[in-house]
């Protein structure tokens, strides 16, 4: 029998509605459940509302849906805001102490943290927390021991008798939510005989960054960014990378360049605002030709915005940022194995042709926790593309060359002089005024983008590849859109996708190519203009039939995307 | 001591008898007495005609954009610690458009230099008011005067801790080759404002101006410049008497030290090796 549940656990901030989701989630992962997971919050430390969605499944599971099956709830407000999401065959478990006021014709556990834990006054959330892990896993009939485990993993900084606390409140809860009968049950899942892993896409990201062999990080923190760049801090010590916060975005992107100009592998990030700051450095990086890495997790603007919510919003302005032309790539992952890849990628096309390097990302795919395969996360390779050895002649930096890559030596190393320049400049890095010069070095800059054209690709496919419709997407939206496309399979509606993670320089050839024999073209983002929309017509000529876009923050949803197509599918 | 022509670099295009030829003059001097080797040495510099200097000289260049000096050396730093890193600013670019980073340099404490090339006017936009233009002066932008008070950068210097502060002058070449040679070999942070007459936008700082008024504050006696409060005076005197010299001297643990991964050695010397398996274990 095949399993798809979703579970809404929500609360205000400061319940601890994280610090139940992870054990939750990972135990479930492990039990051999597909787990996707995903984070809702506001701008907030304490009180508001915020949820996490967790879905399981036996089979690969590559989006969030919509409909709760299980919402556990820690406060009356989630309640009051989901009840209308509950599934037919849903149930609510509750924390009694706080929810009050239940909807008529649901089945309900109430869980009191007097009773979970006797005595222990003030251990109310542990108590309510605990008991409503312990209570979903014995709802599903699924084994206690794995939670437990990751409980005490979990909590044991905090001390034996909070970990105590800990278990025996999930033990009560787990005897309370097996006492109840519920239609879905994990009994026949069995773990996986090899290992799997549940990551989201910034971790898997900071993976990648690191076996592509970063070396300096530098970043100001903001949402959604900053999850990023504590992952890699997490792991700085371990392996020799330099973290440096910065005083501001602006110092963040220069202290990544000079890092980069001397010779480390060098990544910065922000997000919204903080890449506004940075776009006088984009052209610094570009034109002194020093190559760098930068993430951009998108949320929605303008200006402050939603700084907490999802969007993919920012694809115009990274492709346009900064005064003139100048060359930089643009790559946005649609799944944490393709994050991984890409951002080890990212470096070495950095290195290769000397430019900055785009990440896009956003709070959805940031924060989302997907299950993989450790298979999915390869070897990469690490290509510096640096010039070491005797020069013949006197070294210039900016050397003209036919495929507008110059031989990039590092300052310190040899006799050689590195001389880079903001200012147009000769060859050999010194600022000039020559406009002959202008022109030459201008279009050996540029000259790079076409160099690269054959590298790029990044094309996903799902669903019939003879289909007429076809929906076209990039970045995050992958896993929403694909779900889509299977679900009109499964309803005998011929359908495809087209996913790029490429997008700068444009894949002429192999998007055509992709998209060759589609009747109906629909492309679906995260935006309100349809910008993705605007750089394939720009690039290829090709309308669409129909957008699909959403920009009230919250994730795309295969549920929404089909919504949106029902005049056209 | 290597010899100055092996620092010669391209023909400068600053005015004649520009305050800034003192300085090249006086820093090409040092660089050889130091015996350091134009590929050990790396010049960062911004916009402004200050941040010509690196061109105009022979070594590792990176010259960046407006006021961005110091984060660029400091991370050009942090990669290469066998780099000696000279950052070179104008009072616009540093004090003005780069204020924050000065500020964040002075709390992080990295083992580079800045010198701050204070002609007191703005001379690449041709005239306008700089962050230490006197008040009352009369520029392009200001016909009625300088309505501001001008920033005390040393004082704000010594009032942050900054490890080592000093001021030079072009009017005193000797001296300001010893500081220069100071504070390369200064052990952390080294802010060196050096008073560089604008012969073209500034008429009333002038070479003689500055004669009238500098003195050596190492000629003040007993002078200690790791008196902080004493060092504060001194940083906040300007007018008929302005010292220069080393006005304060605050020792104290290098950013380098605070990063673990500087351990192994230069970044940059580092060959980085992280095993997949290994990374995925914390998500399995």
């Amino acid at each position: 029998m095949s399993v798809d549940l979703n579970i809404l656990i929500g609360g205000a901030a400061g319940q601890g509605v994280h610090a139940i989701t992870m054990p939750l989630a990972k135990a479930l992962m492990r039990q051999g459940c597909w787990v996707l997971a995903v984070q809702s919050y506001e701008s907030r430390i304490r009180g508001g509302h915020l949820f996490n969605k967790v879905r399981l499944s036996d089979r690969r599971l590559i989006s969030s849906r919509e409909g709760v099956d299980l919402l556990v709830a820690l406060n009356q407000e989630t309640v009051t805001l989901h009840q209308g999401e509950v599934s037919s065959r849903g149930l609510i478990i509750y924390d009694a102490s706080e929810v009050k006021e239940l909807p008529g014709g649901i089945p309900h556990l109430a869980l009191n943290p007097e009773e979970l834990l006797p005595g222990a006054t003030g251990k109310a959330e542990i108590a309510a927390n605990a008991g409503a892990c312990g209570a979903v896993l014995g709802l599903l009939r699924a084994p206690l021991a794995p939670t437990v485990e990751l409980l005490k993993e979990t909590f044991a900084d905090k001390g034996a008798e909070v970990v105590e606390w800990n278990v025996k409140a999930a033990t009560r809860g787990y005897d309370l939510g097996k006492a109840l009968a519920f239609d879905d049950s994990l009994a026949q899942i069995t773990p996986p005989p090899d290992p799997r892993l549940l990551i989201s896409g910034h971790e898997a990201m900071a993976l990648g960054a690191l076996a592509g062999g970063l070396q300096f990080i530098s970043g100001y923190p903001m949402t959604p960014w900053t999850s990023l760049l504590n992952a890699v801090a997490q792991r700085a010590p371990r392996y020799n990378v330099v973290v440096e916060q910065a005083e501001d975005e602006i110092a963040a992107i220069n202290l990544a360049i000079g890092a980069s100009y001397t010779g480390a592998r060098s990544l910065t990030g922000t997000s919204g605002g903080g890449f506004c700051l940075m776009t006088e450095a984009l052209g610094l990086a570009s034109m002194t030709e020093t190559p760098l890495v930068i993430v951009v997790s998108g949320r929605p603007g303008p200006s402050t915005g939603l700084p907490t919510r999802t969007a993919q919003g920012d694809l115009s302005f990274v492709l346009s940022a900064g005064q003139d032309d100048f060359p930089r790539a643009v790559l946005a992952p649609g799944t944490p194995a393709q994050g991984f890849a890409l951002t080890a990628r990212a470096l070495n096309l950095a290195d290769r042709y000397q430019m900055p390097v785009f990440l896009l990302t956003d709070q959805y795919f940031a924060d989302t926790q997907f299950t993989h395969l450790p298979g999915e996360f390869p070897e990469v390779e690490v290509d510096r593309a640096i010039t070491t050895g005797p020069s013949s002649g006197t070294y210039e930096r900016y050397a003209y060359t036919e495929d507008g890559v110059s031989p990039r030596r590092l300052p310190g190393f040899g006799p050689e002089l590195v001389v880079a320049d903001s200012d147009e400049h000769t060859p050999d890095g010194h600022l000039t005024e020559d406009l002959q010069v202008r022109v030459k070095m201008h279009d050996k800059r540029l000259r790079k983008l076409k160099t690269m054209v054959p590298e790029m690709g990044g094309i996903t496919t799902a669903g019939d590849p003879d289909a007429g419709l076809t929906l076209v997407c990039w970045g995050s939206s992958l896993g929403p859109v694909q779900e889509a496309v299977e679900r009109l399979q499964a309803e005998k509606t011929p359908a495809r996708m087209v996913h790029l993670s490429d997008l700068w320089p444009f894949p002429q050839d192999a998007v055509a190519a992709a998209l060759q024999g589609t009747k109906k073209l629909v492309v679906a983002e995260m935006n309100a203009v349809g910008q993705f929309h605007r750089l394939l017509r720009q690039e290829t000529g090709l309308k669409a039939d129909h957008l699909v876009l959403k920009y009230d923050g919250a994730p795309f949803t295969p549920e929404y995307i089909l919504g949106n197509l029902s005049n056209i599918a | 001591m290597l010899p100055i022509e092996l620092y010669e670099g391209v023909e400068s295009a600053w005015c004649p008898g520009c305050g800034n030829f003192v300085m090249l003059k006086a820093f090409k001097q040092a660089l050889g007495e130091l015996d350091l080797r134009p590929q050990d040495i790396l010049v960062v510099s911004g916009i402004g005609q200050s941040s010509k200097f690196p061109h105009y000289l022979a070594c590792n260049t990176f010259n960046g954009i407006h006021g961005r000096t110091l984060p660029v050396g400091t991370g050009a730093r942090l990669a290469n610690p066998e780099l000696k890193v000279v950052c070179v600013a104008g009072d616009g670019d540093c004090y003005g458009e780069g204020g924050n980073h000065l500020l964040a340099a002075f709390r992080r404490n990295v083992d580079l230099s800045l010198v701050v090339h204070n002609n007191q006017v703005y001379a690449l936009t041709k005239g306008q008011a700089s962050p230490t233009t006197d008040p009352g002066q009369k520029t392009t932008l200001q016909p009625q005067g300088v309505p501001y008070q001008p920033l005390m950068a040393l004082a704000l210097a010594v009032s942050q801790g900054c490890s080592w502060v000093a001021r030079g002058s072009a009017t005193d070449p000797g001296h300001l080759k010893e500081l220069y040679k100071q504070a390369m070999a200064h052990k952390g942070f080294a802010l060196l404002e050096v008073l560089q007459p604008c012969v073209t936008f500034n008429r009333v700082n002038t070479y003689q101006w500055y004669r009238e008024r500098v003195y050596r504050v190492e000629e003040t006696p007993d002078y200690d410049p790791e008196n902080e409060l004493w060092a504060y005076q001194k940083a906040k005197e300007w007018g008929a008497r302005i010292p220069t010299g080393v006005i304060y001297r605050h020792p104290r643990p290098i950013l380098e030290e605070a990063h673990p991964a500087l351990a192994a050695g230069p970044l940059v010397r580092q060959q980085p090796n992280r095993p997949i398996d290994q990374l995925l274990a914390d998500y399995l």
